[in-house]
């Protein structure tokens, strides 16, 4: 591997010092002189007509300055519901007051009429005929009949293909297959590779469960806030906690028809988001609205409460689920059938049940998933979509699998794993790829092969796979006459991107760390850049940055060619000067002489700039063990140990990425044991931090992580995402070491002390 | 309703202010005061983000009343350090990267400097426990744990070269 | 939140006559941190609040011989984990206080409070049954004293009358071959709500239970005791086949629900396990 001064050394972040003294300038934070403070009034009730909305005595209130609904929207797109609500916490209305108490007690005084109407929650009974429609009476063919009607398709295209027998035969068992439809259905995707049926038949076992997952709030720690400003000539400006400042530009056009370039989004500090603060969500047309029609900045922020409410959590899902394999430990088949919960608003990650493939050769694979609509609020993603769900089915299964036929359960996952150039089930050729020698990484670091346990410990380990994804993006560099340099940028910095982009820069110009700054613009200044989610940021404006550097470069040796009269080629760039090559007399000029004297001579500043478009990446494993002790009188489960290791192509900050590792790690570990969003008929009973359990420094143990580095071709100096792979592994881990601990296996997450003892109780302990 | 005369002093800066009763403590220092160091993750007590100590005790600032805290010495994420000196949690917190998006930031600070003055030799089981009302996101408390213990050493130096 | 006048008292009397004055519409404010949270989601809306930080000594622990153990009701949760006097002689009920939320609410939470919010999964209140606490209660009438196991009424719900103030816990003196224990059954290590809270206090003497005390929270409507368990006990010496019968017997006793947090089945069964080990840890304090 090539050496390097500022890439892969374990730096301080950039933003360091506002992030320890409190001077960092979060949503909540911003405070423009007049502002108002913004409230929204929400559904009580998961299902409902609206029958009437009276606002009187909530606009005597003093204090009071605005009182928005639907009727306020002159776009006519949705903003708050008017006839009907489908979840409890959806909006109805919005308040603007001088002070955040006011505006509370104000949206207390709007007196709503409902007519409640039946209830859906579970996915299982949304897809009934006799369940509520929240939509429409469509029905979806259910995966029997899908393959009929496929079959009928294709006769009927093919007419030397089967006889008019087949196609009666056909017909008549589609009649008779009249129930295997579904309703409530927001979206289905389905994939078919060879032929699952010959190769369930062909294994010698076959396992079969099904898997139900909860849906999951990614709880970022900041709650959603926006602060918007409308002046008198129709300028609109919005801060935003957001992961994408331009997306919420885009939206808020959309949404409102403003045009774009009068709306300036001035992105601040974000508090989190994990996939949870893409694009617009809760705050940000409220706030608008509410500032249009006021004429005075607005703060529209929720509260805890609002986000377990009104979020858009990750969804969960019910995957039944069947693996077939030899008894020498080949996988032959695998199936799946998926019901996604969308809640109230389609978009559930179902594309993601695909990876129930996991990363292994498997001949003979098909995929059914269906998004239902239930009286919730809509989903969004978090960290890497879906995936966490499919990934825990299928590695419970082949831990399953390993047990029943006696192998080592790394082993039986080494066997079958891909390598470059395999085919990937539904996909392309593998690329160059770390799969097993992340898998080894982890079981060396964690002690797997001479692994020893007490009574009621036991060992778990799982895989998981995703690539990041790629958008484009714009950077400039500058080179100041004190010879520093300074990136503008407009992507957000989610957990040490800009520290990444900065090492990026100051290593292709050869400067000290401490002499590259990074800014970023507003909307109305920054070059696009994509919105800061699918672990893109690295690779994406990792690249732009690193394309930008380089012209800068370029053009620093241009003008020391002018200046030194020489030739571009004999020149060198080192530590941030500029040498020349086999001179006799050995002649360099500083970046900071030649910056000053290309300001006053033809030169103009040295600006270098990057645009970067999407190219896909590399996909990155990553493989976990954990150690458990499970009271089993209480089913307590303690994590004694837990290693992470993942291939990240190359870890431009090793120390931030293995932030990233521990601190997605730990989110599945969550998912697992304690989180879960319950609902019941009057909608999220536990919409607040104690009965919503994200776990503290109290429940874990120092979480070992293990960085593995297989570059990826195309990334930046080799890095790929690194943000994403690290949840997806975990649910499996855990479960499977709480079955290698008291032999039970609790399929309906959170693994919660209860199913444990119940599950042991029925094993007759 | 009548608005309560406060006095109390914050980072060391005395301020009298008159406050409505409902107004939180956490509510004043980040509306009147101005330092919205000290953040507002849940308003329930639950997350520690609003941490801030109060007579050297560490308290969540969402759940005291401003009223509650007149004649109180308070000090929060803005009075740690003085000028460009750190204070070694903050160091500690730098070099072990223990914070990413930073909003708990502060709150684990302020916790971990209340616990470490009267617990100077804890031990990472004892930290562990004495942080769990502060919950972090992003981290998976594993860089936080590894700076506070090393921030315990610094102070404990710190205390020694005294 | 909603407004409210807040009154500062500093004495008890100027307390109760302030509550007595404000007729039900007064609410009295001790560490606030279960009332702000109920306050600022609508829960309660209170007109007045009394607030009793500013009346002086309610705030202090004292132990005597011979009176035992005086805790003022505005005692935090903290100073009650971190005095010696409780963490020697009454343990369970400094476990009990460590168990409350986090350091940060427990330098601002009230014994008092957590009592007179008559939650039956109070986490000090199994501790306080198995110890006898006994209520000092204060009004304009005058002053009166009941047993902690006739306070409680409800999930919710106490005997507490309107404009009464409780200013101080007494726990009888405890005997020097005595140990008791609590312990709460969570998800989370810390900043959970007890699913189920088992406290036990044991009295040996050679080898057999002199006396026992067992106090379940979270699993009838009321804090309880288990008598019927501390019955099959007593006299006995503390074998195992004794122990699960005594086990058994409070989760007879106990009467849960089912709700999110678990099913009322778990929380008999685990009444039955931590009864068990919390009455051998008990015994192992000795």
């Amino acid at each position: 591997m090539p050496e390097y001064s500022v890439v892969g050394r374990r730096l301080p972040r950039v933003d360091a010092l506002e992030k320890v003294t409190g001077a960092a300038k979060y949503g909540a934070d911003v405070h423009p002189p007049g502002m108002l403070y913004g409230k929204i009034v929400r559904s009580e009730y998961p299902h409902a007509k609206i029958l009437h909305i009276d606002t009187t005595e909530a606009e005597l209130l003093p204090g009071v300055r605005a009182i928005i609904t639907q009727a306020d929207v002159e776009s006519g797109r949705k903003v708050f519901a008017s006839d009907k609500v489908l979840y409890s916490g959806e909006p109805i209305a919005a308040v603007a007051a001088t002070d955040s108490d006011i505006a509370d007690e104000a949206a207390g005084l709007i007196k709503i009429e409902y007519e409640r109407l039946p209830v859906v929650q579970n996915v299982m009974e949304a897809i009934q005929p006799t369940a509520p429609r929240l939509h429409s009476d469509e029905t979806k063919d259910g995966p029997s009949r899908r393959g009929i009607r496929n079959r009928l398709k294709q006769l009927s295209l093919d007419e030397s293909e089967g006889s008019s027998e087949e196609i009666r035969t056909l017909e008549t068992e589609l009649e008779t297959l009249e129930e295997d439809v579904y309703y409530n259905i927001s979206a289905e995707t389905h994939t078919e590779i060879g032929d699952v049926e010959k190769g369930f038949a062909e294994s010698d076992i076959v396992v079969e469960n099904t898997y139900t997952i909860p849906r999951v709030h990614q709880t970022y720690m900041e709650p959603h806030v926006s602060v918007a400003s409308a002046d008198s000539s129709g300028k609109v400006t919005v801060w935003a906690s957001t992961q994408g400042p331009f997306a919420i530009r885009s939206g808020i056009a959309g949404t409102l028809g403003i045009p774009l370039g009068k709306i300036n989004v001035i992105p601040t500090i974000m508090g989190g988001g994990f996939g949870g603060r893409f694009g617009v969500t809760m705050t940000h047309v409220p706030a608008v609205l509410l500032s249009q029609k006021t004429g005075r900045p607005v703060r529209v922020q929720v509260t805890r409460k609002e986000e377990f409410l009104d979020g858009r959590p990750a969804p969960g899902c019910v995957i039944k689920m069947k693996t077939g394999a030899t008894k020498s430990g080949g996988i032959l088949a695998c199936q799946a059938l998926a019901f996604w919960d969308s809640g109230a608003v389609s978009g559930a990650s179902i594309g993601s049940t695909i990876r129930v493939r996991g990363v292994y050769k498997i001949p003979n694979l098909k995929v059914d998933a269906y998004g239902v609509y239930t009286n919730k609020s809509g989903t969004t993603a978090y960290r890497a979509p879906g995936a966490p769900q499919a990934i825990f089915a299928a590695e419970s299964q082949l831990d399953e699998i390993a047990r029943r036929i006696g192998m080592d359960p790394v082993e039986f996952r080494l066997k079958n794993m891909r390598e470059e150039g395999d085919m990937i089930p539904g996909g392309s050729q593998e690329p160059v790829i770390g799969y097993k020698e992340t898998l080894k990484a982890v079981a060396d670091a964690a002690g797997w092969w001479n692994r020893d346990k007490s009574h009621n410990q036991g060992w778990g380990v799982a895989v998981g796979d995703w690539t990041n994804g790629c958008g484009p993006g714009g950077v400039y560099v500058s080179i100041h006459e004190d010879g520093s340099a300074r990136i503008f940028h407009g992507s957000m910095d989610i957990t040490g991107t800009d520290t990444a982009i900065t090492q990026i820069v100051a290593e292709i110009l050869t400067l000290p760390y401490e002499r590259v700054t990074i800014t970023r613009g507003d909307t109305d200044s920054a070059p696009y850049a994509t919105g800061s989610g699918g672990s893109v940021v690295t690779f994406t404006m990792g690249n732009t940055a690193k394309l930008a550097a380089e012209d800068t470069r370029r053009r620093i040796l241009e003008l020391a060619a002018e200046r030194l009269n020489t030739e571009i080629d004999n020149f060198e760039l080192r530590d941030g000067k500029i040498f020349v090559n086999g001179a006799d007399s050995p002649k360099s000029i500083s970046l900071g002489e030649l910056a000053a004297f290309s300001l006053n001579t033809r030169g103009g500043p040295i600006v270098g700039k990057g645009s970067f478009a999407q190219q896909s990446s590399t996909p990155a494993l990553a493989a976990q063990i954990a150690k458990v002790e499970v009271d089993a009188e209480t089913g307590r489960i303690k994590v004694l140990k837990l290693v992470s290791s993942q291939d990240v192509g190359f870890a431009i900050n090793p120390m931030a990425v293995e932030g990233q590792i521990e601190g997605g790690t730990v989110q599945g570990y969550a998912w697992a044991i304690m989180e879960e969003m319950q609902y019941d008929q009057n909608g999220n009973v536990n919409p607040g931090l104690v009965d919503y359990r994200v776990p503290t420094s109290a429940d874990l143990p120092t979480v070992e992580s293990v960085i593995v580095e297989v570059p990826a071709p195309n990334g930046p100096f080799g890095a790929k995402g690194v943000g994403e792979p690290p949840i997806t592994p975990t649910l499996a881990t855990m479960s499977n070491a709480v079955v290698d601990a008291v032999g039970v296996r609790v399929n309906d997450l959170p693994i919660k002390p209860e199913k444990i003892v119940a599950a042991l109780h029925n094993n007759g302990n | 309703m009548k608005k309560h005369l406060v006095s109390f002093t914050v980072n060391n800066d005395q301020y009298d202010l008159l406050v409505e009763p409902r107004k939180t403590l956490l509510a004043v220092l980040r509306d009147s005061i101005g330092l919205t160091g000290t953040k507002e993750g849940c308003s329930t007590g639950d997350c520690g983000a609003c941490t801030v100590t109060v007579d050297g005790k560490s308290v969540t600032s969402c759940l005291m009343l401003a009223a509650s805290a007149n004649g109180k010495a308070i000090k929060t994420i803005e009075g740690l350090s003085s000028g460009s000196s750190l204070h070694p949690l903050q160091h500690a917190f730098i070099d072990k990267g223990g914070y990413q998006c930073g909003f708990c930031t502060p709150g684990f600070i302020m916790a971990s400097k209340a616990f470490l003055e009267e617990n100077p030799n804890a031990t990472e089981a004892e930290v562990r426990h004495a942080l769990g009302g502060n919950i972090c996101r992003c981290t998976g408390y594993t860089k936080i744990i590894e700076a506070v213990m090393s921030a315990a050493e610094l102070m404990r130096s710190a205390r020694q070269a005294r | 939140m909603r407004d409210f006048a807040l009154f500062e008292p500093t004495t008890i009397e100027e307390a109760s006559s302030l509550l007595a004055e404000n007729g039900g519409k007064a609410t009295i404010l001790a560490g606030g941190t279960d009332l702000l949270v109920g306050w600022k989601e609508g829960i309660a809306t209170p007109k007045s609040v009394v607030s009793l930080a500013q009346i002086s000594g309610l705030d202090s622990i004292a132990y005597d011989e011979n009176t035992g153990l005086s805790i003022g009701g505005m005692t935090k949760m903290r100073a009650i984990e971190q005095s010696s006097t409780i963490r020697n002689r009454y343990t369970a009920l400094a476990e009990g206080a460590s168990e409350v939320g986090s350091i940060q609410i427990r330098n601002l939470a009230t014994l008092g409070g957590n009592i007179c919010n008559a939650s039956p999964a109070a986490d000090t209140v199994a501790a306080l049954l198995v110890f006898g606490a006994q209520l000092e209660i204060a009004s304009t009438y005058g002053e009166r004293t009941i047993p902690i196991r006739d306070f409680f009424v409800g999930p919710g719900e106490s005997s507490l009358q309107h404009g009464e103030i409780v200013t101080r816990l007494v726990c009888p003196p405890r005997p020097d071959n005595s140990g008791s224990h609590y312990i709460k059954q969570k998800i989370r290590e810390v900043m959970d709500l007890a699913f189920i809270g088992v406290a036990a206090s044991v009295e040996l003497a050679h080898g057999v239970v002199a006396d026992v005390k067992i106090g379940l929270a979270a699993v009838a409507p009321t804090p309880i005791r288990a008598t019927d368990a501390e019955n099959i006990l007593k006299g006995n010496s503390l074998s195992e086949s004794i122990l699960e019968q005594a086990a058994s017997a409070a989760a007879e006793q106990s009467s849960p629900i089912s709700d999110l947090r678990c099913s009322a089945e778990y929380r008999e069964d685990m009444v039955r396990v931590l009864t068990k080990r919390t009455i051998q840890a008990s015994a192992a304090r000795i």
